[in-house]
């Protein structure tokens, strides 16, 4: 409780507390938001906004209000031939229709991001609600593949550090539930490019009035939920790496699958 | 001393001679029977034949006169006494030495007739001993007694060979050893082919308990338990059944800290104690060996051994803590498990106590962060502690800061690395791990913890030199990415060395602020980098120019230097010949070759005992100038006390690199002090000498001296025709005397 002064004595009371508060250690302020999360929307082509342009920041918000990781609330866009595109480690392809072949340039500055290390979720926005493929996961299968021709998608389940990096996840699902694992073409150990055929930014897509923006189907709020969580496991992944996957977690995480229910959606 | 005496002619063979000489008794014998016949006129031709034969053979000899100028030299006795530290010891009321110089004394007089060479054998070959009081401390210092080398060398010298060798010494040999069998003996003396008799300086063994030999089976490996075998002695009739054995090891932040413990079971003198040790840090560390003595021990100093044992690493053991995953969090760990070498203990905080993950305990994959289990039980196991982003208030570090630095003084390593939750915003400032950061942490009342700034690190001076960071410039030169921001940190501490500063803030004391720094505490090593940036070396422009190899670079310098791999260090240093107790000893760097241009550097040494007793010891030395290939620069320590001590070199401002070594009182020569007559007399039965001790060296037969001509003239006594004209002559008259006795 204040003292109880009145006038001039507490006017200088308050201004002692305020030099005061002024002459404390001030808590450090983050150091910008470079190193945190940055779901970067890849845009290829001619295209010019991303297929879930409000996925992105909806992503960051859910991540940090649900862990520690910090991420830019405003992520941007970046261009596969940009200079920039080597400016952070993780880009987020999403997109509905047919990928136009990219240009020599696109591939080149991909192979620059993929060489120093970067990871990449390719989410098909154009899954049908049964979990059919749309144009657009065929065409960027075969665009990364002239990116990456050594190396071939495989499936990742849950066995895979991605869905426990921060989630005990069994399966994936996004706006629709697709199938319950996730592609991956690993290189040196790493899942550097992520295929998910769920519509992931379709369940993180959130208009400007605070409405999701799509439906989830089959598993309404529930899956969506779930999708959110696949959505911080792959930030997670792409910030911790595979350290879900380091043997002191081992008996911890092994103990949860065990206690937890055996049916999951 | 001129003689003159006669011999027959040079030119003339001996097997000639001798025939003539035959040849003339034969002739002789034959007249004599022939005369004895004879009635008459025997004498007359008895006597012509015999001048006729004699004027022969002068004539076959044809003698010279030989004046010669002659001198007897004495035999060449080369005498090998014990220079070794053993001889230092006390028997009775003398040392050894005194001993040996008192035989030595007695061998001049009774080889008065042979020539003397007194060489003192120790390490190598023999080297002349200066004999005397004068020369009392000098002669008396060799860290071992090899007699082995010393036979060898002699063996080999092109000098002159000698008629004899005579060996003083109290038998306690490094080589031959004291198993040696007889054939060894003659396989060292045969070479030689002269007899080697022996001198004795001891008979009785010194009432002494000691720590004989201290043996490892295999290398010193950090974190793996190494065994030792311990051989303890008893001797001089001290009774000594049971000694207890310690093993400490030596640190320069506190007392030894006992590593093992055990109890020597000892018969018939001697004993075995089997230790085991785990040495948790690598780099050179000191192990003290020692005993509790019985009452009546007079040599103490052997009481204990200090071994100092050059411990690897298999792996490098990390424990990576970092506050919240980011960019930065997301290089180090990859960077981490990248290296083979490496092996990663991490724990990140993924979730704080404001965050909603909106999940039940379950449907989460996080396990409980074990901040009491990591700081207390396993902390020694880690090489290196690093805390990145990490605030030790929230997650109960803060107790353990203590132990946290505690690790630090006694070796380990620890690396800070910066963000909104390090250093000063991390509650760092004014606990124990400040004191052991190189940079000061400033939490007063108006004093900012961090400076969002963007900005470029400026490479210092002496990040230019130090090594660490040369792998990073050697990917990306001066260049450095532009970095998000930096904790602010103070004024380096003593003995720390800033690499990277920041480009416009500056320190209280008005030095620009250190952005990356190391430094030296106790025994281990503490890096403070102030940013949070390092990742941008690799997802940057410059790390896609450079193939984002600037990240590993940076780190591969930081944990070599962190844990003391020699690619890192400025220099290498080492012992150029052990250390003795009281003996001066030389410490020899190899440095870094200098930069082109760079300036004049000194090289500096700080040598000071891990106990702290006494003042440190300061030593220069100018650098060798740029363009020397292997620079080395070798630094004489005056004499030190038996003990630890940790020897820190600096070339210039730059980073110190450091070696601990130790002396001992007497070493290996005092830790067995009984004397060994037995191996002596074993070695004189085997090379033909004659064993003798040293007060009564009146059966030591030296050789005799030999005779030498210096000067030689040679002169016929007649010509060659007068003596054949002679024999003719003889012949004539005694053919005459022959027909006018009815002879022919």
């Amino acid at each position: 409780m204040l003292p109880a002064v009145k006038g001039a004595p507490y006017v200088v009371f308050l201004a002692l507390v305020a030099a005061l508060a002024l002459a404390l250690p001030r808590p450090a302020r983050a150091f910008g938001d470079q190193g945190a999360f940055d779901p970067r929307s890849l845009l290829v082509g001619g295209q010019t906004t991303a297929a879930r342009p409000t996925a992105p920041a909806r992503w960051s918000w859910e991540l940090v209000q649900r862990t520690s990781a910090p991420a830019r609330l405003k992520p941007g866009t970046v261009r596969a031939e940009d200079p920039a595109i080597t400016d952070g480690p993780f880009v987020y392809w999403s997109g509905d229709a047919q990928v136009p072949a990219l240009t020599a340039a696109e591939i080149a500055g991909l192979r620059r991001f993929f060489a120093l290390g970067g990871v990449m979720l390719v989410d098909d926005a154009g899954v049908s609600a049964e979990g059919s493929p749309g144009p657009f996961s065929k065409s960027a299968r075969r665009e990364i593949a002239r990116v990456l021709p050594e190396s071939t998608p495989i499936t990742i389940g849950d066995e895979h550090v991605v869905f426990r990096s921060f989630y005990l996840l069994r399966r994936a699902e996004g706006r629709v539930a697709g199938t319950k694992t996730l592609d991956a073409i690993v290189r040196g150990g790493q899942a550097q490019v992520i295929f998910s055929a769920h519509d992931l930014g379709g369940a993180l897509a959130r208009g400007p009035t605070g409405l999701w923006e799509q439906s989830v189907v089959p598993g309404g709020d529930a899956q969506r939920e779930r999708a959110i969580r696949l959505a911080v496991n792959v930030a997670m992944y792409v910030l911790c790496s595979n350290y879900k996957d380091d043997q002191v977690h081992a008996p911890f995480l092994m103990r949860r699958r065990a206690m937890a229910p055996s049916v999951l959606p | 001393m001129p003689t003159t005496h006669l011999a027959p002619s040079a030119d003339l063979p001996s097997w000639a001679g001798v025939l003539a000489v035959l040849l003339v008794l034969v002739s002789l014998g034959l007249l004599v029977v022939e005369m004895r016949r004879r009635e008459r006129g025997g004498v007359a031709i008895l006597a012509s034949g015999m001048l006729a034969l004699l004027a022969l053979l002068a004539a076959v000899l044809r003698p010279v006169r030989i004046a010669a100028r002659e001198s007897v030299v004495g035999a060449r006795v080369v005498v090998l006494a014990d220079a070794s530290r053993s001889m230092a010891l006390k028997d009775g009321g003398r040392t050894r030495r005194e001993a040996r110089d008192k035989a030595l004394e007695s061998l001049g007089k009774l080889g008065k007739d042979a020539r003397l060479l007194v060489l003192g054998f120790g390490d190598g070959p023999p080297q002349p001993l200066a004999v005397g009081d004068g020369a009392s401390d000098a002669n008396a210092r060799a860290p071992r007694s090899d007699l082995a080398a010393a036979l060898r060398a002699l063996a080999i010298a092109p000098d002159e060979r000698p008629a004899a060798i005579v060996v003083v010494s109290d038998g306690r040999l490094d080589d031959p050893p004291e198993d040696a069998s007889p054939s060894t003996f003659k396989a060292l003396t045969d070479a030689m082919h002269v007899p080697v008799h022996v001198v004795a300086t001891t008979r009785e063994a010194p009432a002494d308990a000691s720590v004989r030999r201290v043996a490892a089976a295999g290398a010193a490996v950090a974190h793996v338990p190494l065994p030792l075998r311990v051989e303890i002695g008893c001797a001089g009739g001290l009774s000594c059944d049971e000694l207890t054995v310690t093993a400490r090891e030596l640190r320069e932040d506190g007392p030894p800290a006992l590593l093992a413990t055990g109890l020597a079971h000892l018969k018939d003198g001697k004993g075995t104690l089997d230790l085991t040790v785990t040495l948790e840090r690598a780099g050179s560390r000191i192990l003290e060996i020692a005993i509790t003595p019985p009452g009546g021990d007079t040599i103490p100093e052997n009481d204990r051994r200090l071994v100092t044992f050059n411990v690897a690493r298999e792996r490098v053991r990390v424990l990576h803590v970092a506050g919240r995953p980011t960019n930065d969090t997301r290089a180090l760990r990859q960077w981490l498990k990248s290296d083979a070498s490496v092996d990663v203990v991490a724990f990140f905080i993924l979730r704080t106590p404001a965050d909603n993950p909106q999940a039940t305990q379950e449907d989460l994959a996080l396990i409980p962060f074990p901040v009491d289990e990591l700081f207390s039980e396993h902390l020694p196991s880690f090489d290196a502690v690093v805390l990145q982003d990490f605030d030790a208030q929230p997650y109960g570090l803060e107790k353990h800061l203590p132990a946290l630095a505690r690790y630090v003084k006694s070796g380990g390593g620890l690396i800070m690395v910066g963000g909104p939750n390090s250093f000063v915003a991390g509650g760092y400032a004014g606990t124990a791990i400040a004191d052991v950061l190189p940079v000061g942490l400033d939490a007063s009342p108006g004093s900012t913890a961090a400076d969002t700034a963007p900005f470029l690190p400026q490479t210092s001076e002496q990040g230019r030199a130090a090594p660490l960071l040369g792998p990073l410039r050697g990917v990306v030169g001066d260049e450095l990415p532009l970095m998000p921001g930096a904790n602010v940190l103070g004024d380096v501490r003593t003995g720390g060395v800033v690499l990277w500063t920041h480009p416009t803030r500056t320190t209280k004391s008005g030095a620009p602020m250190p952005v990356l720094a190391i430094g030296d505490i106790g025994d281990g090593r503490t890096i403070a980098m102030g940013t949070d940036g390092g990742w941008l070396l690799e997802f940057s422009a410059l790390g896609a120019r450079t193939s984002g190899r600037g990240h590993g670079a940076l780190w591969d310098g930081l944990l070599g230097w962190l844990m003391r791999d020699p690619r890192f260090e400025p220099a290498q240093l080492e012992l150029a010949t052990g250390c003795t107790g009281g003996l001066p000893t030389t410490v020899r760097a190899h440095l870094l070759p200098a930069s082109p241009g760079g300036k004049p550097d000194m090289v500096t040494l700080d040598i000071a005992r891990l106990d702290k007793r006494g003042a440190p010891l300061h030593l220069t030395a100018p650098r060798p100038a740029a363009g020397a290939t292997a620079p080395t620069v070798e630094l004489v320590v005056p004499p030190l006390e038996a003990g630890g001590f940790a020897a820190r070199m600096r070339v210039g401002s730059g980073p110190a690199t450091r070696r601990d070594f130790a002396c001992e009182a007497g070493g290996d020569e005092w830790a067995d002090s009984r004397p060994d007559p037995d191996r002596l007399r074993a070695l004189a039965t085997a090379a033909g000498g004659t064993f003798a001790w040293a007060d009564d060296l009146t059966t030591l037969p030296l050789p005799k001296p030999t005779v030498v001509s210096a000067e030689r003239h040679v002169v016929p006594v007649a010509p060659p025709w007068l003596w054949t004209l002679l024999a003719a002559l003889a012949f004539g008259a005694h053919w005459f005397t022959r027909r006018r006795s009815g002879l022919v």
